[in-house]
């Protein structure tokens, strides 16, 4: 086990590496450039050429790409993610305030989707065919189908707009209340983002779990424990829903660096602090350092989760311990 | 509502900001005479109506986080917004596009238009006590023109600066190597308290999160990528604001902004047509809220690129103009708010003569127009084709632009039955002003956004400024223009710059540079407590004192309301 692990994380570096050199490449020879990305479409601003001769030499433009990018290896491999062209920050600290942003929301809405599909899945994989499936079907499908930044708006009108049940958008109040009211008034403004996030990937996993429950129930094992004397409930999540679990937890494995991309559209519509944004504006005003200071996060976060993921099989699965 | 005379909208002297950012907003006349039948949008100024309300907090809306809160290094719109009420200027523009003092009392022109004194008033302090002084002009000046500094907003306003110094504590000069009547433009400019940089760069400070204010508010709090609230400074020497807090609340969103201001948690955002649309039929919207709508000195148009051999003749650029209907766009895409322009400049700028009537929209003469240029479609392909080159081109558009994507639509419709092929080519921003800076594109769709009052064509359209150094990026060439922009520029005498004008006018009409299209109206959603709104060419906020003068009653239902 040790020995994989080892092989495992010797493997990650030169696919780290891989990673963070397709990245620099991309977004160095994309068109466009921090100089001619000052301003907006709305704002139609423009920038003069000297000024804008000024700002390439400043940003270190002018520089041949292999300089560069040896330069920026040097500061990573020193833990030094170089400053926003934007605001001049470190890009570490622009990352760290819009880390738990992002964190708390995708958090929520990975064990929100979670606890809802796992039963969902078991239930509508128990009788596949049956009523419950069949309508757990269409309201997924359903669901899915929805596209996010609509769904929002409807929501946004419906529950804060014309009943005023839920804020707007925002992570707190402003002032925000203190202690338990304020982590209450914190709950509240995740509620809404929270729900767009869950309801689209709650019909994908829903029906992943299906499916596993599905191909299980029809096993031998399954039929086994039903004449052991186990209950239908039993054989079901005992027996059943385990063995569906292993797809389930390699594609965790996938979604947990999604924790820290975020999501532009949600975090756009709710005005959230978050990683998506920061990515998002990051890329449009041709940021450079901190888009790559971000892609090399979701790269370390990748391989980190697959390789979490491929531990975790192996300890849900006996199998795979063995051939490792 | 009133109307504004024109004799009003004077020529004031100085000039400066070229295309600078967007400013916003208002005030104009309905005096152009368009096909299309336009609104009456009037320049509002409810600055006499009512009693003020002191107190109160004022919640408006930011499209995006400033970058800075470093008046020099500032570069668009969200940190003009929060600088307004922070950071003073030598010199202001009023409502009217005139300039005034501000930070200076006043100001002198050597006889050779070259030179410029500045006479700092007394009392003015930044928010630790300190005076404003001329070092610290002379600082900023010094700063902006540092090759280390990237000030892209007003680097171009110094770019012929020959020296600055300061004279006494109070006062400073400013000499520049050419002579341009519109300089003194780019001393409606923020200073820097130098103590507060000695030895550092400007650029990497934290400082420039947390300004020193020699304004009317100061930054009380500022949450990353949330809110930047202000709050009254005591220092303060002028005529104070009406709110005692304004809070900023980044809110990316149109769509969302619309639905905080019905809710209560915004004051005010601009808006688009759609959401303008959607208001008229919103009930609860007409209760509580009330749209604003001006003209400013923004434009749209298409830029043709006259190096290419589509549009080198003079005829093509008239024949493309009169395939364009802009009655149409005018009526359908506008609804009626935006007027039709027949040179570089909005209606309601001085500059702009509405004895000029813009070209009419005639598919039959344009036709004509295109086969005396030597364009027939020989090969009987449906396309018209010139030395075996067919007339076919890309139409580039910013991606970001809804309405300037539409134009391209329309345009190339018209087109297509006229045996041009035009592939309209939406591409993200960035990308889009690279190719277009640099000339590399044969049409663009544009929006010109004026930042002041300067109507100077010189840096857009003067055969001198084509890319890499200049801005003409459509490679426009006409001596005639060439040698009225010359003369404009060393003209002080306002009514002559003026005349000057008309007739570049009457030439970019008859021989124009690009397809221009129409300056259309801007948009507000404000909550009806908002009062004490002045419009002006220059938008809500790009002029002085613009929003410092608006007051709020207490509104019920934003406190009934959710807060934010």
């Amino acid at each position: 086990m040790i020995r994989y692990l080892v092989r495992r994380l010797l493997l990650a570096i030169p696919t780290l590496f891989g990673i963070v050199v397709l990245v620099f490449l991309l977004l160095h020879l994309a068109p466009g450039s921090p100089a001619s990305a000052v301003g907006s479409p709305e704002a139609g601003r423009r920038v003069s050429a000297a000024a804008r001769e000024e700002m390439r030499k400043l940003y270190g433009l002018d520089r041949p790409l292999p300089e560069r990018f040896v330069r920026w290896i040097g500061r990573v491999a020193r833990f030094d993610l170089g400053e926003s062209f934007v605001d001049r920050r470190p890009v570490s600290e622009r990352i760290r305030e819009a880390l738990p942003a992002t964190l708390a929301l995708n958090g929520l809405a990975l064990f929100f989707t979670l606890a809802l599909a796992v039963p969902v899945g078991v239930a509508a994989g128990g009788r596949p065919e049956g009523p419950f499936d069949r309508a757990s079907a269409v309201v997924l499908f359903a669901l899915y189908s929805m596209p996010v930044f609509w769904a929002a708006l409807l929501l946004q009108t419906l529950l804060s707009v014309e009943l005023g049940w839920l804020p707007l958008y925002g992570v707190s109040s402003d002032p925000a209340p203190g202690g338990i009211l304020g982590l209450a008034d914190r709950l509240e403004h995740l509620a809404l983002p929270v729900t767009c996030l869950t309801y689209g990937s709650l019909a994908f996993f829903a029906r992943l779990v299906r499916a596993g429950v599905v191909e299980a129930r029809s096993q031998d094992f399954v039929t086994a424990a039903l004449a052991r004397g186990l209950s239908r409930r039993q054989a079901l999540w005992r027996h059943a829903f385990r063995n569906a679990l292993l797809p389930l937890v390699t594609l965790l494995g996938l979604l947990l660096p999604g924790l820290l991309s975020g999501s532009v559209i949600v975090e756009r519509i709710f005005a959230w602090p978050g990683l998506g944004r920061l990515y998002f504006d990051s890329i449009l005003s041709r940021d450079y350092p901190v888009v790559l200071g971000l892609s090399l996060l979701g790269g370390v976060a990748t391989l980190a989760a697959t390789l979490a993921a491929d531990i975790a099989a192996a300890i849900v699965d006996p199998r795979l311990r063995e051939e490792a | 509502m009133r109307r504004l005379p024109l004799a009003i909208l004077l020529f004031a002297l100085g000039a400066c900001r070229g295309s600078e950012q967007t400013a916003g907003p208002p005030g104009a006349i309905a005096r152009t005479p368009t096909v299309a039948a336009a609104p009456a949008l009037g320049f509002l100024d409810e600055s006499r109506e009512g009693t003020p309300v002191e107190g109160g907090i004022l919640r408006r809306r930011l499209v995006g986080e400033p970058a800075t809160l470093n008046a020099v290094l500032q570069s668009g719109l969200p940190e003009q917004q929060v600088l307004q009420y922070v950071s003073r200027q030598l010199l202001d523009f009023d409502a009217q596009l005139a300039l005034t003092p501000g930070l200076a009392q006043r100001w002198e022109v050597s006889d050779d238009g070259l030179e410029y004194r500045f006479f700092l008033e007394r009392q003015v302090f930044w928010e630790d006590g300190s005076a404003v002084t001329s070092a610290d002009a002379v600082f900023t000046i010094r700063q902006i023109t540092d090759p280390k500094v990237p000030s892209p907003v007003f680097k171009p306003l110094f770019e012929d600066l020959e020296l600055v110094e300061p004279l006494d504590a109070r006062s400073f000069r400013v000499r520049f190597r050419n002579r341009d009547a519109l300089h003194a433009y780019a001393f409606a400019l923020p200073l820097l308290p130098e103590r507060r940089f000695s030895e550092r760069s400007i650029v990497k400070t934290r400082e420039n999160r947390a300004p020193l204010s020699n304004g009317p508010y100061r930054v009380a709090r500022w949450k990353t990528q949330e809110s930047i609230e202000l709050e009254r400074n005591p220092r303060w020497f002028g005529v104070p604001g009406h709110f005692d807090r304004i809070i900023f609340r980044i809110v990316p969103e149109n769509a969302v902004a619309y639905r905080a201001i019905v809710e209560g948690s915004l004051d005010e955002s601009w808006i688009d047509q759609s959401l303008k649309e959607r208001s008229a039929k919103d009930r609860r919207f007409q209760s509580c809220c009330r749209i604003v709508e001006f003209y400013n000195l923004d434009y749209n148009y298409i830029a043709l690129n006259n190096r290419s051999p589509l549009f080198s003749d003079s005829r093509v650029r008239r024949a493309m103009t009169m395939l364009l209907d802009r009655p149409a766009i005018v009526s359908g895409l506008y609804h009626g708010s935006a007027r039709i322009i027949s040179g570089p400049w909005a209606p309601d700028s001085p500059a702009y003569d509405a004895s000029v009537t813009p070209l009419p929209f005639d598919p039959a003469a344009a036709a004509e127009l295109l086969d005396r240029a030597g364009w027939r479609d020989t090969n009987g392909n449906g396309t018209r084709d010139r030395n075996g080159r067919e007339f076919e081109f890309d139409l580039l558009s910013s991606a970001g632009s809804t309405i300037g994507g539409q134009i391209d639509e329309v345009f190339s419709g018209e087109l297509a039955r006229a045996g041009i092929r035009a592939h309209v080519r939406p591409l993200e921003w960035s990308a889009f002003v690279e190719r277009v800076d640099s000339g590399d594109y044969e049409a663009a769709s544009l929006a010109w956004a004026a930042s002041d009052a300067n109507p100077d064509p010189f840096p857009f359209w003067h055969s001198s400024q084509f890319p890499p150094h200049g801005v003409n990026n459509a490679f426009y060439s006409n001596p005639v223009a060439d040698r009225l922009m010359e003369e404009a520029r060393r003209e002080l005498d306002p009514a002559k710059r003026r005349e000057i004008y008309h007739r570049l006018h009457r030439i970019f009409r008859d021989d124009p540079p690009v397809v221009f299209v129409v300056n259309a109206s801007q948009k507000y959603a404000f909550r009806r407590r908002v009062r004490g709104l002045v419009t002006s060419p220059l938008g809500l906020y790009g002029f002085w004192p613009g929003p410092l003068s608006w007051w709020g009653v207490p509104d019920d239902s934003v406190t009934g309301g959710r807060p934010q």
